[in-house]
């Protein structure tokens, strides 16, 4: 690859890297940990973009997989005392296998089946959740706040020389994860791996008669997919200190697709905007107005308007603007 | 075994409702190919009109039922042509996306204007019960039936034998060509619109008589309808039927006899269920294969 | 062509990224006592304003209203109640959100009238941790009562759900003594709070729980557990429910031809608006002689048509709630919360501190909260982090709730 080439990413990522690393001191500390939430969605939809903009497999249940991991970090440190940084790479190996086992009999569904198949597993997931209720803590959920292994949420906690409350502590971690996971998202898909996903999106029959092994990379999608939001999983137990059955709802795994369609599919870039939409359009919706049911008329208005304006999602202004530059 | 057939009978009551709303998911992937979310949300609109026109303006029944189901087509018709048309040219994703945008800003206006309070909505049946053997059957239900059965051939006669129900069968499955052969694909596709709203005001006015009007009317019954859609298969009107009443019957057999289900299992239950059926049969009981064309 | 590039596409970023900072710069606040000025308190609320549980909002209303009467009259002690309402659709991860919102940007005084048993179990540890004191916590889970010496800062008020039940146990133990009890109840600590009530009430009696059926708060109907309940062959139907499936309970139990000799059911469950639903024009029978417990005036019961208080309430929802629905008992529940909460920010004085707030209602005796029925009163002490036990029995006849008998405490014998 010419060095031209990859130089204007990698510019624009440092530039991005170091805002991330200096916006704090901008911002109230409230703020700071809405930021995190951006970058937990940010992660999660780096998953959901791998497999559905990528290998064209459309998920609407990255909402379960969010479930597993945030659970399995949960669990992890209020019923066996591990330190909540340990759980993160638990939560996305566990998660990520559970993905691959899905992705094996999901071969056989395609398209619309796949979509109501991943629909029908979001919805199940809260109540198999309650079901198994000596082990979730059922309805009750399970509370991470003030728990030792959580790392600052009652006494802040020393990184680097610098002493960070929770928020933070909240937004350096779950920043620096996704821009590791965005490195290494980036690097997988501009390989020999990422030119199989999409020419398993662009023509099953067709990559199968170039070689490309379908079951492999579809279950592998499926894995890396699931992996990615098993982390966003662990990371948003984590910000939220407390899980239960109803914080992740199918609306949730609804959220996540509309923030990859929003952002732009088939590229990394426009997933930030779509990670900040998700997180901040309730926000802006509610200041809208707060008669009810105000701000959900908001919230689906603003959803079509966008898909009129930005049919190809941020990542489509984007490469807009690229155009214009180039002349 | 007079409580097994209660379960069943209770099974094809809440069944047949889920095959109602089941019906329109299916009748507007047939005609347009799209999986329309807001579906649930339209109905409960729908069923919101009437009954607004039943209990604050004094209507009869019948003529608001007939109000409804006219004012639910050009709804239908309106939404295609307004926000879904311009975005069929793009990924199946987009389309998905507005509709998401629709049940959204739907379920926000329904809350706007009447609020979260739980309605009554009158019945176009009588509400006796009939006992046959220890059973209870409820008119309600057999009506229900009925109307549903009733829908279904109607939908079938007019996909075999009208020349609109060729027209948009045509213009579902190819569009293009159908185009040359001077279908007018684009007002085909509003009229399934306009169609599977018509069959989804059908299925809240079927509903809320015996589970009551709120703002959720069918969001609750929502997933249930796309399982009976997929598990009779997404294209069969005979197929979503069947697909509801087996779901309905099954869930109610699965909760009652199976003590590791319960309550909280019934519908993974019965989604591990459809599941199953779908990765042997991958286009539901009923369904077509696909052939893809290389 | 690439230098170009490399700088547009920098440049834009950048770009964006000061654009993004400067729309969120925000500040931070921070204060011994955050919320309290010398002319103002603010406090905050999490309320299901939108989504499934949106007909709970009535509560937050009714609330708000109250205060706004209370500012025109010149507030408490001189100072004026702001309370920020935020919707958390019932989602308790938002209300954890909203509640670090009110907390950390909003710098609230307290958290007020939070509505849901999961909700205020979210934000319980972090509340207390920063000791921010959970107001009158909208929940009759029972461990909003008892867990107080490990959440010192957190407070419930109505009634629990474990009394409730087991005041229709007991009812049902003296009047109906070898009875078979069906129990429909939703599968959540609120409906197993109060068939476990129920099933200790009846302890001291041959009546017995036959059946029990659990149904999801997300299930479209109750047909299926109505038609088992009815196979067990009970005589009482006990309904343990949100308003809108004890209506479908009233209903199938009619299509079932299943008329039970009495029907119990909770508070939440039985406000005159759903019985009338439920009773279906009057065709349906079964909601004849149900059995509920109310410690809240209803609007609806003749009997207060000329009550003071209620006079008030209708004045109040008409000058700050017009567009709401006057009936709703649920705006009256709100304000007898924030009538309390007026009284203990009273007491709690001039020089107001959250600890001090804390101190007041951890041991109040209020009477005379006159949404409240005649006699009930809020007492709290040390290990009694309840402030109201006390409700009436009411049975349903003629459409319209009748009370009958006179005021029951819990008892945790």
């Amino acid at each position: 690859m010419s060095r031209a080439r990859w130089l204007a990413p990698v510019v624009a990522f440092v530039a991005l890297a170091f805002l991330v690393a200096v916006l704090p001191s901008f911002i109230s500390a409230f703020r700071a940990q809405q930021l995190a939430y951006v970058a937990i969605y940010l992660i999660a939809l780096i998953g959901l973009n791998v497999l559905t903009g990528y290998t064209g497999q459309i998920s609407l249940g990255h909402g379960a997989f969010m479930a597993i991991g945030g659970y399995t970090t949960a669990i992890l440190i209020a019923d066996h005392g591990v330190k909540d940084i340990w759980t993160i790479p638990i939560a996305g190996i566990l998660t990520g296998v559970v993905g691959f086992l899905f992705g094996i009999p999901a071969l056989r569904l395609s398209g619309l089946y796949l979509a109501l198949a991943t629909f029908a597993i979001a919805v199940s997931m809260p109540a198999v959740i309650k079901r198994f209720e000596g082990f979730t803590g059922g309805g009750s959920g399970i509370n991470l706040f003030g728990l030792p292994d959580l790392t600052a949420s009652l006494t802040p906690v020393t990184v680097l020389g610098r002493e960070l409350t929770f928020n933070d502590w909240l937004y350096y971690l779950c920043w620096t994860i996704a821009l590791v996971g965005y490195v290494v998202a980036w690097l997988l898909l501009r390989g020999r791996t990422g030119r199989a996903f999409r020419a398993v999106r662009d023509s099953e029959t067709a990559a199968q008669s170039s070689g490309v092994s379908l079951p492999k990379y579809k279950t592998l999608a499926f894995g890396v997919s699931a992996a990615y939001a098993g982390v966003a999983g662990s990371l948003f137990a984590i910000a939220t200190t407390f899980v239960n059955p109803d914080t992740f709802p199918i609306a949730l795994s609804i959220l996540l697709l509309v923030g990859v369609v929003v952002g732009g599919l088939g590229s990394l870039v426009g997933l930030i905007a779509g990670a900040v939409f998700i997180q901040f359009l309730p926000i802006w919706s509610q200041e809208v107005s707060k008669s009810p049911g105000a701000p959900a008329i908001v919230s689906g208005v603003v959803l079509i308007a966008l898909m009129f304006v930005l049919p190809m999602g941020f990542a489509g202004l984007l490469a807009r603007v690229r155009t214009l530059t180039k002349r | 075994m007079a409580d097994f057939m209660q379960q069943v009978v209770v099974g094809l009551s809440s069944g047949s409702i889920y095959a109602s709303l089941a019906l329109a998911l299916v009748l507007i992937h047939r005609a347009t190919g799209v999986i329309n979310f807001a579906q649930g949300e339209m109905a409960t609109l729908s069923t919101y009109i009437a009954w607004t026109l039943t209990t604050n303006h004094g209507w009869s029944y019948w003529p608001a039922f007939a109000f409804t189901l006219i004012a639910s087509f050009v709804g239908g018709v309106a939404i295609h042509q307004g926000v879904i048309r311009p975005n069929e040219k793009g990924s199946v994703l987009r389309v998905v996306i507005v509709t998401i945008g629709l049940l959204l800003a739907i379920n926000g206006l329904v809350t706007l204007i009447w609020s979260g309070e739980v309605r009554a909505v009158p019945s176009p049946f009588p509400t006796r019960t009939i006992e046959i053997g220890g059973v209870a059957i409820s008119i309600q239900d057999i009506g229900t039936i009925g109307v549903v059965l009733a829908t279904v051939v109607v939908l079938w006669l007019m996909f075999q034998y009208t020349k609109v129900g060729l027209a948009m069968r045509a213009a579902a499955v190819n569009p293009a060509e159908a185009r040359l052969v001077g279908v007018r694909v684009t007002w085909m596709l509003s009229l399934g619109w306009g169609l599977a709203a018509v069959l989804g005001a059908i299925s809240g006015m079927l509903a809320a008589p015996s589970v009551f009007l709120d703002p959720n009317l069918m969001a609750a019954l929502l997933i249930y309808a796309f399982a009976a859609a997929v598990l009779g298969g997404i294209d069969s009107p005979i197929g979503a039927v069947v697909g509801g009443l087996v779901l309905g019957v099954g869930l109610n057999l699965l909760g009652t006899y199976v003590d590791f289900v319960g309550a909280d299992l019934r519908l993974p239950g019965a989604l591990l269920v459809i599941l199953v059926v779908l990765l042997v049969k991958p286009s539901g009981i009923f369904g077509k294969t696909e052939v893809k064309r290389v | 062509m690439k230098p170009k590039l490399t700088f547009a596409l920098t440049a834009l970023v950048l770009t964006l990224a000061i654009g993004v900072t400067a729309a969120f710069a925000g500040t931070t606040r921070s204060s011994a006592d955050p919320g309290v000025t010398s002319t103002s308190i603010l406090l905050g609320t999490t309320s299901p304003l939108s989504g499934v549980a949106s007909a709970y909002a009535s509560v937050a209303r009714g609330a708000d209203a109250y205060f706004k009467y209370v500012n025109a009259r010149g507030g408490v002690n001189g100072r004026k109640i702001s309370d920020t309402i935020v919707d958390d659709q019932y989602n308790p991860q938002q209300t954890v959100l909203a509640t670090r919102k009110l907390v950390e940007q909003d710098g609230v005084f307290a958290m007020f009238n939070t509505l849901g048993t999961e909700q205020n179990l979210a934000i319980r540890d972090y509340l207390n941790a920063n000791k921010v004191p959970q107001l009158f916590a909208a929940s009759g889970a029972t461990a909003f009562g008892s867990e107080s010496a490990k959440y010192p800062y957190t407070i419930g008020l109505q009634p629990s759900y474990q009394a409730e039940g087991w005041v229709l146990g007991k009812y049902l133990a003296r009047t109906q003594g070898s009875a078979k009890v069906a129990v429909l109840f939703q599968n959540d600590d609120y409906g197993k709070d109060l068939l476990n009530g129920l099933k200790k009430g009846m302890q001291r009696s041959k009546a017995r729980v036959v059946a029990a059926e659990p149904f999801e708060a997300t299930a479209p109907d109750v047909q299926s557990q109505m038609a088992k309940l009815r196979s067990s062959g009970a005589s009482t139907l006990a309904i343990f429910a949100t308003p809108k499936h004890a209506i479908q309970a009233y209903v199938f139990a009619n299509r079932l031809n299943w008329k039970p000799k009495l029907t119990l059911t909770n508070a939440v469950a039985s406000a005159s608006n759903i019985m009338l639903l439920a009773s279906e024009g009057g065709k349906n029978k079964v909601v004849e002689g149900s059995v509920s417990i109310v410690f809240l005036k209803d609007p609806t019961d003749p009997k207060w048509k000329n009550d003071a208080a209620m006079k008030l309430y209708r004045s109040i929802m008409k000058r700050y709630a017009a567009s709401a629905n006057v009936d709703d008992v649920y705006h009256v529940y709100g304000m007898a919360a924030a009538w309390t909460a007026v009284e203990a920010l009273r007491k709690a004085g001039k020089n107001l501190t959250r600890s001090g707030l804390v101190k007041v209602t951890s041991s109040m005796n209020f009477s005379g909260n006159p949404f409240l029925l005649p006699g009930i009163g809020l007492k709290t002490g040390p290990g009694d982090h309840f402030p109201i036990e006390q409700m009436v029995l009411q049975r349903w006849h003629k459409g319209s709730w009748k009370s009958f008998g006179g005021i029951w405490g819990y008892r945790t014998a």
